[in-house]
């Protein structure tokens, strides 16, 4: 099933999340938005994290704070806790 | 006294190699090929998207195809902005631990490379005000807004700054999704932004505010800016960023 979010950071920046969930496993997301995150080629890596997982917001937190450590990626405008927000959105509950 | 390359270097009407030169000169500084820059550069009638950004879901590609508005995506983060003859942008390009951002840090960053631009423009007469994350504000009105990136081993800081925009063509052709502007309680995107022209009220080119933005960079950060050119390398590599980047739907349209 397809699911999206327009979800506003607290620092003002949008994540838009389109993704594809099956059985309450993320298929593919995509991440989109005007925040900034550095370096630039880390989004992908997270989206590819976040397949398979279940969209639950405890196995979310962990993935994405994990993606924050793994790869000391700079987020500007949106904050790990901005992502798991803006997906759980797509889901239907924030 | 440190000296700062100035270059003009322009395609206005290829916003897709003027993109490729974007990116060609952080390259080449981050390789300390090229000495610490700053460029200013004009498009005419052109959508330049965040890098994290779906061009279909921020553009109206109808309104694009109707006023022939080209779409471009840029290699940093942020939100689309439309570039018409009347806006200027500039970009500073520095080696990695330059004194001024020693810190890594993208919004120490932003505000620092910034104040060449404000005091550029409050020596123009307008009450610009550096507005985090990355806005340069006039009275809660965006008259600039930057973007920046650190990598290649480079810090790269560019701005774009609304000198006498066509802003009616701007609410046309960028979507911009209610959530974004509901706490800025307005209705619309033309109406959260403003011109350098219509806060002075006269008429300005835009390259009057290049010489003041120059001279604000020369005060703020200590440095004398000197115009000079594009090495041929640094113009091989735009050149090749084109081919495989710039030129193509898939980086400038995809997803």
């Amino acid at each position: 099933m397809d699911r999206s979010s327009d979800y506003k950071a607290l620092g003002g920046k949008l994540v838009r999340v389109r993704l594809k969930e099956e059985k309450g496993l993320i298929q593919s997301v995509k991440i989109t938005g005007d925040f900034f995150l550095v370096p630039e080629e880390s989004l992908v890596k997270l989206e590819k994290m976040l397949e398979d997982a279940p969209l639950r917001e405890q196995e979310l937190r962990l993935l994405v704070d994990r993606f924050f450590q793994a790869t000391r990626a700079q987020g500007l405008g949106v904050s790990s806790d901005d992502f798991v927000k803006a997906i759980l959105l797509a889901r239907g509950e924030s | 006294m440190e000296t700062w390359r100035l270059v003009d270097i322009e395609y206005s009407n290829d916003p897709f190699m003027n993109l490729a030169v974007e990116e060609a000169i952080p390259r080449m500084v981050g390789e300390r090929k090229a000495p610490t820059t700053v460029r200013f550069w004009h498009n005419s009638n052109t959508i330049v998207i965040g890098c994290f950004q779906s061009a279909k879901l921020e553009v109206n590609m109808e309104a694009c195809k109707e006023t022939g508005t080209k779409i471009v995506r840029r290699f940093t983060g942020g939100g689309a902005v439309y570039h018409d003859s009347g806006n200027l942008n500039y970009a500073i390009s520095l080696p990695k631990g330059h004194r001024l951002v020693p810190d890594q840090n993208l919004q120490s960053v932003f505000q620092k490379l910034s104040e060449g631009t404000v005091e550029g423009l409050r020596k123009l007469g307008v009450r610009a005000e550096f507005q985090p994350v990355n806005d340069i504000q006039v009275d809660g009105k965006k008259v600039s807004g930057a973007a920046g990136s650190i990598r290649w081993n480079s810090v790269f800081h560019h701005g774009c700054i609304l000198v006498n925009s066509d802003l009616s063509i701007l609410g046309r052709v960028l979507n911009v999704p209610r959530v974004k502007l509901e706490d800025r309680h307005v209705a619309s995107v033309q109406k959260r932004v403003t011109t350098v022209r219509d806060e002075l009220g006269r008429d300005i080119s835009t390259s009057e505010v290049r010489d003041a933005i120059v001279g604000g960079i020369e005060t703020c950060y200590g440095v004398r800016v000197e115009s000079g050119v594009l090495m041929k390398e640094e113009v091989g590599l735009a050149e090749e960023l084109y081919q495989t980047k710039y030129s193509l739907l898939e980086w400038n349209l995809e997803p």
